[in-house]
């Protein structure tokens, strides 16, 4: 049974906005990246899972639990970064973390100072004055602390830098390895393909496409078999291009970004 | 049911209002209570007499006599009404409506903690910082009473009266609690949450003023808080006090209810 299960869920907000029909799967071990644009629903269907609103038809489960009436106990092993952060203003970062810490009755607090080493964050200042990456790196470690099975994130990286960008695509791809299950929203095309297994393209609140990142990428990948003038420009062709040499007959393959392929779904077809 | 971390954060929260608010009330109980002089009384009364609206308004009415009908008049009637009621105006709003409307709710919900949990505690919060300000109010008033005019306060009184105002309180907490639970947006919270006890007041306040106007004291709750009633024994005062009461448990419960049962879009 999949770990996070979310069927038919539809919640409309009246004008076109909200989500329609919304059916993920997401299994043990698994990233799955959800992506769409600005206002698409991703937030709107992770705050059902997190428990935050109500179903009005449809379910979501997680660990086969109703995620509206047994929120407190999915939260257990469940990790959070919410898209829009905004802790205890009147905290500095480590009352902060201890405060999370002891509300959630954690003993072991080593992940903590890990996660802290691992993102080179000083929490001692008060969260009011940090600046955006900071308070960012505060909802990770806040969502790492407890070592949960699942992970939610929403847009995770934003505000980040790209060195802890990486930093971070490295952290999720070691919690994989560990069998961590993960939801990622994104609309960074970049994130989502190095770190997901598969993709659910959501657009307009109605899920548009799920599928294997391999799976995507071939069904928009073109071949072509370019003859040159001698094996030598053959081959240095191939090398600049990444193709496949033959002679004096090169395959090359242009593989579509994400982001084109994202843009498919999301644009319509005037943008292929 | 309870989180003890919780309760512990947001009483740190309550300390500075709790502390100024205090610090307010005891001036004024220090002040008015070595005021308390049958000479006084008199020229207390000549002014009752020219102006009776006004003086009656702000609760204060002439022929009090005793120490504690005094301190009825001059302290009941206005200052131990508003700075409790500021306290559960301001700590009210902010304890639930102020988490959703900033969006740091999300840090409370996103742990193994039930939002019953959290509703109860913070409403314990409020609870105890009512209970804290009587508290303090009423070993003031008896130690003030006592250095000033050792005797002349019957201490069963005073802890008759300060327990219907304590009702009284907790009644108004109950509001501003529910308006924080029913509200997202601090706003509105506010808006009723302050609203609804200052129009009352302000209710209150015409009904005393003049005779006419009396029928007015049905329409706010303030009439159930009957301070010389209560300090007499009459039976409907007690009732009153009993109602303020068994409302703030209703408050409570349909507060923390509505919290449980609505959508954070958070």
């Amino acid at each position: 049974m999949s770990v996070i299960n979310v069927e038919n869920l539809t919640r409309d907000y009246g004008a076109g906005k909200g989500i329609f029909d919304v059916s993920i799967q997401v299994e043990q071990g698994e990233v799955f990246g959800f992506l769409g644009p600005n206002g698409a629903g991703k937030t709107t269907t992770i705050r059902h899972l997190m428990g935050f609103i109500k179903p009005k038809t449809g379910n979501c489960h997680i660990h086969g639990l109703d995620c509206w009436k047994n929120s407190d106990k999915i939260q257990k092993s469940l990790g959070y970064i919410p898209g829009e952060i905004s802790f205890f203003d009147d905290m500095t970062g480590k009352d902060f973390l201890k405060f999370v810490s002891q509300y959630r009755n954690i003993e072991n607090d080593n992940r903590i100072q890990e996660m802290l080493e691992r993102f080179e964050l000083d929490p001692k200042g008060k969260i009011k004055k940090m600046s955006k990456g900071m308070k960012q790196k505060i909802g990770i470690v806040t969502a790492f602390m407890h070592d949960p099975d699942i992970l939610i994130l929403d847009e995770p990286t934003s505000g980040l830098d790209p060195l802890m960008q990486n930093r971070f695509i490295d952290l999720i791809a070691e919690e994989k390895k560990k069998g961590k299950t993960i939801l990622l929203s994104s609309h960074m095309f970049e994130e989502v393909e190095r770190t997901c297994d598969r993709i659910g393209i959501i657009r307009n609140g109605k899920l548009v496409t799920t599928d294997s990142v391999e799976t995507l990428r071939k069904r928009h990948m073109h071949t072509y078999n370019v003859h040159l003038d001698s094996p030598e420009a053959a081959k240095n062709f191939a090398r600049d291009f990444d193709g496949i040499c033959n002679g004096s007959e090169v395959t090359v393959a242009a593989k579509q970004s994400l982001e084109t392929i994202f843009m498919h779904y999301y644009g319509g077809e005037k943008n292929v | 049911m309870f989180n003890a971390t919780l309760y512990k954060r947001e009483m740190k929260g309550s300390l500075k209002m709790l502390i100024i608010f205090a610090a307010i009330i005891s001036m004024y109980v220090a002040i008015i209570i070595s005021m308390f002089d049958p000479e006084m009384m008199e020229t207390l009364d000549s002014f009752y007499e020219v102006m009776p609206e006004l003086m009656a308004s702000v609760g204060m009415s002439a022929g009090a006599t005793s120490l504690i009908g005094f301190m009825i008049s001059y302290l009941y009637g206005f200052i131990l009404l508003i700075f409790p009621m500021l306290f559960c105006i301001l700590r009210g709003n902010s304890l639930i409506a102020k988490y959703a409307d900033n969006n740091s709710m999300v840090t409370l919900l996103s742990a193994p903690i039930k939002r019953r949990t959290i509703a109860t505690t913070q409403l314990l919060v409020l609870i105890s910082g009512v209970l804290l300000l009587i508290v303090y109010t009423s070993g003031l008033e008896i130690v003030i009473a006592e250095i000033n005019f050792s005797g002349a306060l019957v201490i069963s009184e005073l802890l008759k009266l300060n327990a219907a105002l304590l009702c009284l309180h907790l009644f108004i907490g109950g509001v501003c609690f529910l308006a924080s639970c029913v509200f997202s947006d601090t706003k509105y919270s506010i808006a009723l949450g302050a609203g609804i006890p200052a129009l009352m007041y302000v209710l209150q306040m015409l009904a005393n003023a003049g005779e006419k106007a009396e029928v007015i004291k049905y329409f706010t709750f303030f009439t159930l808080f009957d301070a010389n009633g209560v300090v007499a024994g009459e039976s409907a005062a007690t009732m009153g006090v009993l109602a303020l009461l068994l409302g703030a448990i209703l408050l409570y419960t349909i507060a923390v209810t509505v919290f449980c049962k609505k959508d954070l879009h958070i």
